[in-house]
């Protein structure tokens, strides 16, 4: 699947105008450098090889491990992604645990109350939740919060007197909010149709019948079965933990694999795009494992195995 | 009497010339035919334009060079004319049916305006055309040349081009239609001889009359549409005191005389900072922050980019044929590592120069008239003949081997770059050297604290020669363009910069804390305007 993948990705690369070399020289200075320059570089670059000569030996070194170097700085692409890594796993797994809790918890409260005027008015946040873009969002708190107010950063995420975690909560708490936002309004909707169901189910009949308490057999019995479908759905967001945070890292300056991503597409720099695509990859096919144990760990009924 | 008796003559002389040139196209392209050029360039009303999409921010341009004393007198007058343009295409048999494909590669709203109010503009006087971004390799799409420089056909497809020429030097507008170098312009003998002579001398004086003829001929050729002259604009917050420093071209570097400046709170906030690592400066010679202050030049220019004194050299001396400059060094210059930078460092940085690929023509040009260039780049040599130094003495003499009438403008601008860290590098992959991940230079300020794509940190150098700055420097990884100048100098992080998008420059005038300053500056838009035979 990788390698399939890897190929296609290259040969997008590939097709699209352009070249490394053509990207790292402005419109505005094209007609002051000679063919002659041009032909050199993409001689030291290695762009002159062939399509199939350049992914083979792409290919080759990235199975010895070694995912090479940057075409615009020539900085090795492990450097890079040990650094932009961290800053977008800070982000995400952020904005992962706050829509999470909120989310289920949301999602709970309004099964529980289902058709009150809690549970509609939490229907309607989940849908515009899901409905209005995250940049808006983002540019709507920076306006507010960053400028009106100037209570947080405006964006980026160190800044020179920085000496410990602490110092940079104030930069991550807008950028990670708003992406929790949006995710939140997801695991809301998601939680409460799972409860729905659960609650509708004969063992919480049973439950009720025997006199257990009600929150008894809301949280214990309801809300831990309703959490399968939630547990999944938090696997399958997994991936995002490092692609999803793309937009609200532009719109925040944040420096992290999302925006380097866009970058190196942009400069065609096909190492850092090959590498950082592969990733991508990776971590969606972990996610359905990590998806499949923890279903298992969760519902016995769906354990390998048994019958 | 006699001014008149002149001003008759020379009127007269230039209707015949026009007539002259007008007569009928040169191939089978229309657009090879000047009363179409004139026609497509009368139709378009820069004023209005001016006014309207660019707020009054612009200057509609009457030729390539910018307003200044090399502006050619009684240049044709091409202004917004529709009546005219109609009749110009109409004796020229324009064919109506045909759609002429513009491009352009600004990604910008305000470009995509421009060419729907072009658009409209040519359909007024019976001219088709639709538009249409570039994107890839731009430069091949726009810059191709012909195998044959004189008859064609074109290296390319578009009939109208959008762009812009930025120059530091004056010769930049012209160089480039020198036979078999242009995409649109067939190569010209008239054209070759005058470009010569605009490249003839180091002297401005004496090249003045050339660029008035060549201006003169290439607007009566009208081998491109000359749209308007840009403005850049700095802008610096109320933290930024400049103490009677001069603004000028930001582009490139001038005497802005940083090290006096008063910057409230102790740290000047910009942007220009490095993503994944510090571009190299003899590029984009003033584009980066680092470029202008952590790097020294031998010579300082003015905002206009004119040479007016030392830098880092004591003295210097231009033979009177131009074809020899002598630099003597100040004593105890030293890099920021403390190492003494040395004659045999700007020896270094010139040989460098002539085999590194990304290189700013003015630069490119330079290195490549001193003796012996051509034998070193291609590896015949392993030294350059034109350059002598003397490391004790502090002196290095460059002999050239053809005149270079920018040769001390080169040297205002040329970042001089330490031989002991850069030495082992190999110059085809400059850019690829772990120096330029923390760069070290000889300039005011030195790099202390980076972290790749958050900020850099400059902090003045003691040992600087012009003494030290009294600030310190935050650069952020955000660009001209980018979005985040607006929302960033709303926030109180944002003290210096520039830029040439004028909505951004309404949004700034807005605000308590910023003011902008409009700089004339080199770089003209313009439409070119194909007149070879299509492929």
């Amino acid at each position: 699947m990788l390698l399939v993948i890897s190929f296609l990705v290259y040969l997008g690369l590939e097709l699209a105008p352009g070249d490394a070399v053509s990207h790292m020289i402005s419109p505005e200075l094209a007609s002051t450098i000679t063919e002659e320059q041009l032909n050199a570089m993409r001689e030291a670059y290695g762009l002159n090889q062939s399509f199939l000569t350049r992914y083979w030996l792409w290919l080759t070194s990235m199975v010895q491990g070694d995912m090479g170097y940057s075409m615009a700085g020539g900085v090795a692409i492990s450097e890079i992604m040990a650094k932009t890594i961290p800053a977008t796993l800070e982000l995400s797994i952020v904005a992962l645990i706050f829509s999470t809790i909120i989310g289920c918890s949301l999602g709970v409260i309004s099964a529980l109350k289902r058709g009150s005027g809690t549970d509609n008015s939490l229907t309607v946040a989940g849908m515009a939740g899901v409905s209005i873009p995250e940049f808006f969002f983002g540019l709507v708190a920076i306006l507010l919060f960053a400028i009106e107010l100037r209570w947080l950063p405006v964006g980026g995420r160190l800044l020179p007197h920085y000496e410990n975690v602490w110092d940079r909560i104030p930069n991550i708490v807008l950028p990670s909010m708003v992406l929790a936002l949006m995710m939140t309004a997801g695991a809301m909707r998601y939680a409460r149709s799972s409860m729905l169901d659960v609650l509708s189910r004969e063992f919480i009949t049973t439950a009720r019948s025997k006199g257990m308490p009600e929150w008894r057999i809301n949280i214990l019995h309801g809300f831990r079965v309703a959490l399968t479908p939630v547990v999944v759905l938090i696997g399958f967001r997994l991936p995002l933990l490092i692609g999803g945070s793309t937009i609200i890292e532009q719109v925040y300056q944040w420096p992290g694999i999302g925006s380097m991503f866009i970058r190196s597409v942009r400069a065609s720099d096909y190492p850092l795009v090959m590498t950082i695509s592969l990733m991508y990859v990776f971590v969606v096919l972990t996610a359905s494992l990590v998806i499949d144990i923890l279903t298992a760990l969760i519902d016995p009924r769906v354990r390998l195995g048994k019958e | 009497m006699k001014k008149l008796y002149v001003v008759i003559v020379a009127v007269l002389a230039h209707l015949m010339f026009i007539s002259s040139v007008s007569a009928q196209p040169t191939n089978s392209n229309q657009l090879s035919d000047p009363r179409v050029r004139q026609a497509l360039c009368m139709a378009i009303d820069m004023e209005t334009i001016g006014e309207t999409l660019f707020e009054g921010q612009i200057i509609p341009a009457d030729s390539l060079l910018p307003n200044g004393p090399l502006k050619a007198p009684n240049l044709p007058d091409y202004s917004y004319n529709p009546e005219k343009a109609r009749q110009l295409l109409a004796e020229a048999n324009w064919d109506a049916d045909r759609e002429l494909d513009m491009v352009f590669y600004y990604g910008d709203q305000l470009t995509a305006d421009l060419m729907a109010a072009v658009q409209a503009y040519f359909a007024d006087v019976g001219v088709k055309m639709t538009y249409r971004l570039l994107q890839g390799d731009v430069g091949a799409q726009l810059n191709s040349v012909p195998a044959d420089g004189v008859n064609g056909p074109a290296a390319v497809d578009y009939d109208l081009g959008y762009g812009a020429r930025a120059a530091m030097v004056m010769q930049e507008y012209y160089n480039t239609f020198k036979t078999g170098l242009n995409p649109q312009t067939p190569g010209d003998p008239k054209m070759d001889a005058m470009i010569e002579k605009i490249n003839s001398s180091a002297d401005p004086e004496v090249l003045k009359p050339y660029f008035f003829e060549i201006q003169q001929y290439q607007m009566d050729q009208v081998n491109i549409c000359p749209l308007y002259y840009q403005k850049l604009f700095i802008y610096e917050s109320n933290k930024v005191d400049r103490n009677g420093g001069a603004y000028g071209n930001a582009q490139y570097n001038y005497n802005w005389d940083i090290t006096n400046w008063n910057v409230s709170g102790g740290t000047m906030q910009t942007n220009t900072g490095p993503v994944e690592f510090f571009e190299q400066p003899w590029y984009n010679l003033g584009l980066w922050i680092h470029n202008k202050v952590v790097f020294d030049r031998l010579l300082v220019a003015d905002g206009a980019m004119q040479p007016i004194g030392t830098s880092m050299a004591e003295s210097f001396d231009l033979a009177s044929d131009g074809m020899t400059l002598t630099f003597k060094l100040k004593e105890g210059l030293t890099f920021h590592d403390g190492e003494a930078v040395t004659v045999e460092d700007v020896a270094f940085s010139i040989r460098s120069a002539m085999k590194a690929p990304q290189m700013h023509a003015l630069i490119g040009n330079t290195v490549g008239s001193i003796k012996g260039a051509d034998a070193f780049k291609d590896g015949s040599t392993n030294d350059v003949a034109g350059i002598k130094y003397n490391i004790a003495d502090r002196v290095i003499t460059l002999e050239l081997s053809k005149i270079d009438p920018n040769i001390l403008t080169t040297f205002t601008q040329f970042a001089i770059l330490p031989e002991h860290l850069l030495g082992d590098t190999d110059p085809l992959k400059w850019q690829q050297s772990d120096f330029w991940q923390k760069p070290v230079g000889s300039g005011a300020f030195h790099i202390t604290e980076v972290k790749m794509n958050d900020y850099a940190k400059f902090e003045p150098f003691d040992n600087y020669h012009g003494g030290a700055a009294g600030f310190d420097i935050i650069a952020y990884p955000s660009y001209d363009g980018d979005g985040n100048l607006i929302k960033n100098a709303a926030a109180g992080k944002m003290d210096y910069g520039f830029t040439k998008n004028v909505a951004d420059v309404a949004a700034l005038d807005a605000m308590d804390n910023m003011m902008t300053k409009a700089v004339d500056i080199p770089y003209t838009r313009m439409m070119w305007i194909m007149q070879y035979p299509k492929p």
